[in-house]
């Protein structure tokens, strides 16, 4: 729940619901509910009783109890505690009323089904409320139908417009869309490798269909063979300064593969190279960009591309990449290194690595040739050479890693 | 333990007693939990003491522990029961020789004396003892196919095997999922469970925890050492150290006969503390730098600004 919410919101959220609210501590958690699942917590009636299951239980009369009680049951992620938080103080206004729930909790003034019921118009369910806030001011239509695989896009034109021209709005719009076909990609390579067997220990079915050549007698037995070594992607994106229109999209993208999928790790360079994985782990986008932003040497800086393969082959390599893993590059291959370093290394990586993949934002304009030396360096150990500069080709590249990985 | 009896203030002090410090939220949590029925999903840096609170609630309640620990390509054969195969077929081939009918051989090779019982049946199974402490692990590693089989367990708490019946669990197990958040648990899971987020340590918490696992330990030194880990943790280091690593460097600085912490016994130790090579050089950095005070951790460390890193 990437939400940026203020206290005013909180507020009228809070009020919306005062008419509603009854006596009795019930009653009131109800209310509690319906006001987090408006503000965009997901919400679901079970745990609203079992919030309630939990009021007999504990001192009610201690608010912090009485917040860890309801928190427990109602809050699911440690990003959203601080909000969590903002919305109790709101609601909860003093300890009176918590108080005087405990003598009429018997008897709520609404019985719970008309609470719902009285509610639900100016309600809404967690998804319009999301899309209200997403969509607020934003005159392209969004059209999240989650069974597009994965071509869903927010609208023709933007999937096919350069990132380097998109505005704010549009931004917006291209992001849900970045992330989601990340997480679909995702899904899918992690279906595909769930069928893998499992195991190194006799498969009864194999073994008895080896075994009708012997008239049933197991002579031979069939052993279930293990994935020894994880398929690997990592990713290393190019944030110096000529990158800058694209880098913040292909980070997103990054993030949406990560947060689906087991064993990415991600780095991001300039003039020298750091890891991101842990920064990008987690689920608010926002803050995650501006963490790493923070951290990072020679943001939309110079571009040593060189040095950085050669800082990743020393201390990165050795333990992350195999002959299974892939390696994606994300880069103009605008270089102000020695491009003699930028060869040796992506010799080495080569030698190393399963495959390696160059993106490069440049290359689906109509006269771009790979002239700069470092791209032209770094050509001859490529194994894809794609474009990534909009929604479709990051579409594109998504079945590509598909067909790698799986 | 009595089932009835117990308060959060009765949890917190047998997991006190047992040497887990823990804070009344915490305790409120698995209070609830015991009470509820309902399954806990703690979440956590590293080496916060997830696992940990699992075991000793068992020895708590004095019941067992079953640990299922997750990993990638986990799946049902290794969660719930397996059919024992070998043993299966042994006993066809051998009955070739005898006369006895198909039927009879049949349904006695798919009885339960041919069941290999894997965690979650253990758990569920329980014939009437105590309910045991079940321990699901790192839930973030398995596959999400196997999160989901996880929400049909954890939703009934019975099984179904054709060939055997349906087995249900006259008491829940207490239930505990733990999650390092390599990637996000899926909602429906986590509509199931009390969610709990474990905090690193406050100053003075840590230092309770040093003086309540190693009591032999200076009082000065344990003093350093939460300073020390307090300034580290806000940091920006790939992997922070969690209390695990605070006992580690504590036993190891015990096992030097150190009384007190100085800049050359940090450089020599901090292998317990940070256990990547870009950590370990970026504490170098750190530490001629000035953002890690040591003069002050080392001088006066119960003034370092304590609280929670984010």
């Amino acid at each position: 729940m990437a939400r940026e919410l203020n206290e005013e919101d909180i507020v009228r959220a809070v009020e919306r619901y005062k008419p509603l609210r009854g006596q009795g501590t019930l009653a009131n958690t109800l209310m509690f509910g319906r006001v987090l699942k408006d503000l965009g917590f997901r919400m679901g009636l079970s745990q609203v009783i079992d919030a309630n299951r939990s009021m007999p239980l504990i001192d009610i009369r201690s608010r912090p109890d009485f917040h860890r009680a309801l928190a427990a049951n109602m809050l699911h992620d440690h990003e959203d505690i601080e909000l969590f938080d903002q919305v109790f103080e709101a609601f909860w206004q003093g300890d009176a009323e918590i108080e005087d729930g405990i003598e009429t909790m018997e008897v709520p003034a609404q019985s719970p089904d008309e609470a719902l019921e009285s509610s639900d118009d100016s309600g809404g369910t967690v998804e319009e409320t999301l899309a209200e806030q997403e969509g607020a001011g934003d005159d392209s239509p969004m059209d999240p139908d989650p069974l597009m695989v994965p071509t869903y896009s927010p609208n023709e034109q933007l999937n096919e417009k350069d990132f380097s021209e998109m505005g704010i709005e549009e931004s917006r719009a291209v992001t849900q869309a970045i992330l989601l076909i990340a997480s679909k990609i995702a899904t899918q390579v992690s279906r595909r490798k769930k069928r893998a067997r499992r195991g190194t220990e006799i498969d009864p079915r194999g073994t008895m269909r080896r075994n009708i050549k012997y008239g049933g007698e197991l002579v031979e037995l069939v052993a279930r063979k293990r994935r020894i070594k994880k398929t690997r992607v990592v990713l290393l994106c190019d944030v110096s300064g000529s990158m800058d229109c694209y880098s913040r999209f292909l980070i997103q993208f990054m993030y949406g593969l990560q947060n689906e999928l087991w064993g990415v790790e991600t780095f991001v360079f300039s003039t020298t190279l750091s890891r991101i994985t842990h920064l990008i782990r987690t689920k608010n986008i926002g803050n995650a960009l501006e963490k790493i932003s923070k951290s990072v040497l020679g943001w939309s800086g110079g571009t040593n591309i060189g040095r950085s393969l050669e800082i990743f082959n020393r201390d990165f390599a050795v333990s992350m990449v195999t002959h299974r893993t892939v390696v994606v590059v994300i880069s103009d291959g605008w270089d102000r290194g020695d491009v003699g370093v930028l060869e040796r290394q992506m010799q080495a990586l080569k030698r190393r690595c399963g495959k390696i993949i160059w993106l490069n934002p440049l290359l689906a304009s109509e006269n771009y040739e790979p002239l700069c030396k470092g791209m032209q360096a770094a050509l001859p150990y490529l194994d894809l050479f794609l474009s990534a500069h909009n929604a479709n080709s990051l579409v594109h590249l998504g079945h590509t890693m598909r067909r790698l990985v799986a | 333990m009595n089932l009835d009896s117990i308060t959060v203030e009765s949890i917190r002090d047998s997991l006190r007693e047992r040497k887990y410090i823990c804070d009344r939220s915490l305790a409120t949590v698995v209070y609830l939990s015991v009470r509820l029925g309902k399954p806990i999903l703690l979440e956590g840096e590293a080496g916060v003491g997830k696992t940990e609170i699992a075991k000793v609630l068992a020895d708590v309640l004095q019941t067992r522990l079953i640990r299922l620990q997750c990993y990638e390509g986990l799946d049902s054969n290794t969660a719930l029961y397996e059919w024992n195969y070998p043993k299966q077929m042994l006993r066809i081939k051998l009955e070739e020789i005898g006369s006895r009918d198909r039927e009879s051989v049949e349904t006695e090779i798919f009885s339960e004396d041919y069941l290999i019982s894997r965690p979650l049946l253990d758990a569920i199974r329980t014939d009437g003892a105590e309910p045991p402490v079940l321990l699901i692990d790192e839930i973030d590693r398995a596959d999400m196919e196997f999160e989901a089989f996880l929400l049909e367990v954890l939703s009934d708490f019975q099984i179904s095997i054709p060939e055997v019946g349906t087995i249900r669990a006259d008491k829940r197990p207490y239930v505990f999922l733990t999650s390092n958040r390599t990637r996000e648990i899926h909602d429906a899971l986590k509509r199931r469970c009390l969610y709990h987020w474990i905090e690193y340590p406050t100053f003075d918490k840590e230092y309770e925890i040093i003086m309540t696992k190693y009591p032999e330990v200076q009082k000065v030194m344990a003093e350093q050492i939460c300073a020390f880990m307090q300034q580290v943790r806000q940091m920006n280091f790939y992997k922070r150290p969690g209390v695990a690593e605070t006992l580690d460097w504590a036993s190891a600085l015990l096992l030097l006969n150190r009384a007190e912490l100085d800049p050359e016994i940090v450089k020599e130790t901090v292998g317990c503390v940070f256990k990547y090579r870009e950590d370990l050089h970026h504490l170098e950095e750190e530490l001629s730098g000035d953002k890690l005070d040591m003069d002050r951790i080392l001088k006066e460390p119960a003034t370092v600004v304590g609280g929670n890193a984010q």
